[in-house]
């Protein structure tokens, strides 16, 4: 049987592979600061003795869109939203620094800030912890400015301020637990640049409509890579009843 | 099967979960005392298909490799502790905490819970009780023919008797606060329970250490921004759809490959 069946297969997989990615983007549409994934195909040909003979299509991923969400307010004083380019410090699971746009924060019992995800969020030296507060409030630059329990709104305290940084996008790349890490293990600098907005939440950057051609477009190819499937039955049976004998 | 399909299912999951807890703002948006909550959305694990950096031969490295998203999950469902409107009912033993701080209340079986909501009745004690029966703490008793109440804005509840010309203390409410009344634990009828993510109460006289006055003759509202929750349902309607949309595009792309090979 030609070949061609398998390039194909390839083809139809790969497809899958795409539209899962896609479906992905789509499944999270609202969650908070989710950057969607991109995809791209290559072509991969098939090293072999001689001549290359087949070029298979091989979805790869191809980076992610830093594109800004839409941002929403909330009026919850420990939400914020990066305005521009930057990204919020945190800690991963493992201990290393981490970035990421979700910026939906709560406080652990211990005065320990934490995003929604449950990731320790860096100040100016390791994670921020929060005194017992009767009001707090962040700041454009990320400065946390609390009202310590028992006193007057006259004695306004900094207590830490949130790690902001902005390293080139093209540096960073998708973990396994959805935030961003430098290559090499590195860790960006403060950047005293990076606005947030605070009472908002930004949103999924998911673009709906153009997920949804996407969607359109990835199945239509995958019935193309059926249809030739098919194609290349119908040319092994040809060819079989061609030789057959009687 | 197709990963997609199962990715989709996540968002249906998702944001089923989601109209759930929007259409529970929307049921208590008349509820005393009642907390707005919201859910937290997270994006599941990723999935390493390719390692970029991975040799595609000897001197050569993949240079972008292809990693999976596997969908989404609901990963909490925040209460979000902001001031109720304040409303005025002229009614003596309505209190609304203006600020930080939760009522104490002794539930039946010796515990202690927490609310927001002041209306407040007596029992056939004459003890302060919520509108479900449970005991405030400290107890309050009202003297049996007590012509009038009044309590203060530090929580100091005073009566007057036929007999007297003056007014007497008969307690004082005390209210409570957390570290992170967020990681307080709902459970219903207006009530809080503490957890370890709210840490332990602290309490004290309303007004003094951050804690909240104390007015009389008010209730305090629940939080929902009704405009905002009609919002999130659209949002939550359309992306039901669309993860819906999903679903099927699969289904069609496998019934393709099942009728025509």
């Amino acid at each position: 049987m030609d070949e061609m069946i398998y390039t194909a297969m390839t083809g139809a997989q790969q497809t899958e592979y795409a539209q899962a990615i896609n479906s992905n983007n789509l499944a999270n549409i609202s969650t908070t600061g989710f950057r969607a994934d991109l995809h791209s195909f290559s072509s991969i040909p098939i090293e072999g003795p001689g001549v290359d003979s087949r070029v298979n299509a091989v979805v790869e991923s191809y980076g992610t869109d830093f594109a800004q969400g839409s941002i929403q307010n909330t009026g919850n004083e420990l939400d914020i939203a990066v305005k521009g380019s930057g990204f919020i410090a945190v800690q991963a699971a493992d201990g290393t620094e981490a970035y990421t746009r979700a910026g939906d924060l709560k406080t652990q019992p211990g005065g320990l800030l934490t995003t929604g995800a449950g990731h320790l969020v860096m100040g100016d030296g390791g994670p921020v912890a929060l005194p017992p507060s009767v009001k707090m409030d962040i700041g454009k630059d990320g400065t946390i400015s609390v009202q310590p329990l028992g006193a007057g709104p006259e004695t306004l305290t900094i207590a830490d301020r949130i790690k902001l940084v902005n390293p080139d996008p093209a540096l960073l790349a998708k973990g396994v637990d959805g935030l961003f890490y430098l290559e090499d293990g590195a860790t960006a600098d403060a950047d005293a640049s990076v606005r947030i907005e605070a009472g908002a939440l930004e949103g999924s950057n998911v673009n709906v409509a153009k997920t949804l051609v996407n969607m359109i477009e990835l199945a239509r190819q995958y019935e193309m890579q059926v249809n030739i499937i098919k194609e290349a039955e119908e040319n092994a049976d040809a060819a079989a009843q061609m030789m057959s004998l009687g | 099967m197709t990963q997609a399909l199962w990715i989709a299912k996540t968002g249906l999951d998702a944001q089923q979960t989601r109209m759930a807890v929007v259409s529970n703002n929307l049921a208590n948006v008349n509820t005393t005392g009642y907390k707005q909550s919201r859910a937290v959305f997270e994006d599941l694990l990723y999935q390493n298909v390719r390692q970029s950096g991975g040799s595609s031969s000897q001197s050569t490295l993949l240079p972008t490799g292809m990693t999976l998203g596997t969908g989404v999950r609901v990963v909490a469902t925040e209460k979000l502790h902001t001031q109720g409107s304040l409303q005025n009912t002229e009614q003596a033993l309505d209190v609304a905490i203006n600020g930080r701080g939760f009522l104490q209340i002794q539930m039946p079986d010796g515990d202690t819970a927490y609310t927001r909501d002041g209306s407040l009745k007596l029992d056939d004690q004459g003890q302060l009780v919520t509108s479900s029966g449970y005991i405030v703490q400290p107890g309050i008793s009202i003297p049996d023919g007590a012509q009038s109440i009044t309590i203060g804005i530090d929580g100091i509840v005073s009566v007057k008797l036929p007999s007297q010309t003056g007014t007497t203390q008969v307690g004082t409410i005390e209210t409570a606060d957390f570290i992170n009344p967020v990681g307080l634990q709902p459970v219903g009828e207006n009530l809080f329970v503490e957890t370890a993510a709210s840490g332990p109460a602290t309490s004290g006289t309303p007004g003094l250490n951050g804690l909240g006055t104390i007015l009389q003759g008010n209730l305090e509202g629940s939080n929902v921004n009704v405009v905002a929750e009609l919002v999130n349902m659209i949002e939550t309607q359309r992306a039901y759809e669309m993860n819906s949309k999903a679903i099927s595009t699969n289904d069609q792309m496998m019934q393709y490959i099942n009728q025509n090979l």
